[in-house]
């Protein structure tokens, strides 16, 4: 898992919001996104940019890689839904797994907010 | 719309041809076709709407690298070790049939060795060449 985001940070580059910072955090928010409600691609990318008042917007060929890695670790599973405009669509689903995962990744990030802080905050201007 | 459907499916071409790449295609199309309608909705033109849709995509070698293809290297270097044990049994049952033909036409002069290194060539170029893929595919 390491060495794949490693390899992908090198090819990263681009605009600053796009950081690699972000990026280690994608599986979260895409999972976070999932918990609320199953969903497809373009509904979850839709979602990320509204959220972030279009500060962020995730690339398809990253959102597909991050699906692609949650399903094979089995934090999401994903089933076919309701026909709709001429085809089937492909919805995920957090699983029980993905769940225990999220919260894990939420603890974590807590305290790496807050060890950042410490020196993060106490520049003077 | 063809259009982007023969974008995607030319990015597709790099990667094998597998179930798998073929249902995450077929989901990306889908997806991206509903983003192109949306922008068009937008006010966009079909070309415009297109052409941003095909820059947003990004780099396809980030699904590649998730996914569990094949490594072709990897096939690669089993078939030259498949060679290798083709031409070691191949060259062994030659080599046995010259000894047989020396001992029993000609016991007295001993020339199947000849023959034999000859045919060692086969064997040797199959470990060469298996050898070489295993270094290409360190790279």
């Amino acid at each position: 898992m390491i060495t794949t985001s490693d390899r992908v940070i090198e090819e990263m580059g681009g605009s600053p919001i796009r950081s690699d910072i972000l990026r280690g955090h994608l599986d979260s928010i895409i999972l976070r996104l999932l918990k609320d409600e199953d969903s497809y691609g373009y509904a979850l990318s839709k979602k990320i940019s509204h959220r972030t008042g279009g500060r962020f917007e995730i690339k398809e060929a990253t959102l597909y890689a991050v699906f692609q890695r949650l399903e094979k670790k089995q934090l999401i599973e994903s089933y076919y839904g309701a026909r709709s405009h001429g085809g089937k669509r492909k919805y995920y689903r957090i699983t029980t797994l993905g769940k225990a995962y999220l919260y894990e990744m939420v603890r974590e990030w807590q305290e790496v907010k807050e060890i950042v802080d410490l020196f993060m905050e106490e520049i003077d201007e | 719309m063809k259009r982007l459907t023969a974008h995607i499916n030319k990015l597709f071409e790099t990667l094998p041809e597998t179930e798998q790449t073929k249902i995450v295609r077929e989901e990306i199309i889908r997806d991206l076709e509903e983003k192109v309608a949306d922008l068009i909705e937008e006010g966009k033109s079909e070309e415009d709407a297109i052409n941003k849709v095909i820059v947003e995509f990004g780099d396809i070698e980030e699904i590649r690298q998730e996914m569990d293809l094949p490594d072709s290297n990897h096939r690669k270097s089993e078939l030259a070790r498949l060679n290798l044990g083709f031409s070691l049994w191949g060259s062994g049952l030659i080599i046995a049939l010259f000894v047989f033909i020396n001992f029993y036409y000609t016991p007295h002069v001993v020339w199947f060795i000849y023959p034999a290194f000859a045919v060692a060539w086969w064997p040797l170029s199959m470990f060469y060449h298996l050898h070489r893929k295993k270094l290409e595919g360190r790279e």
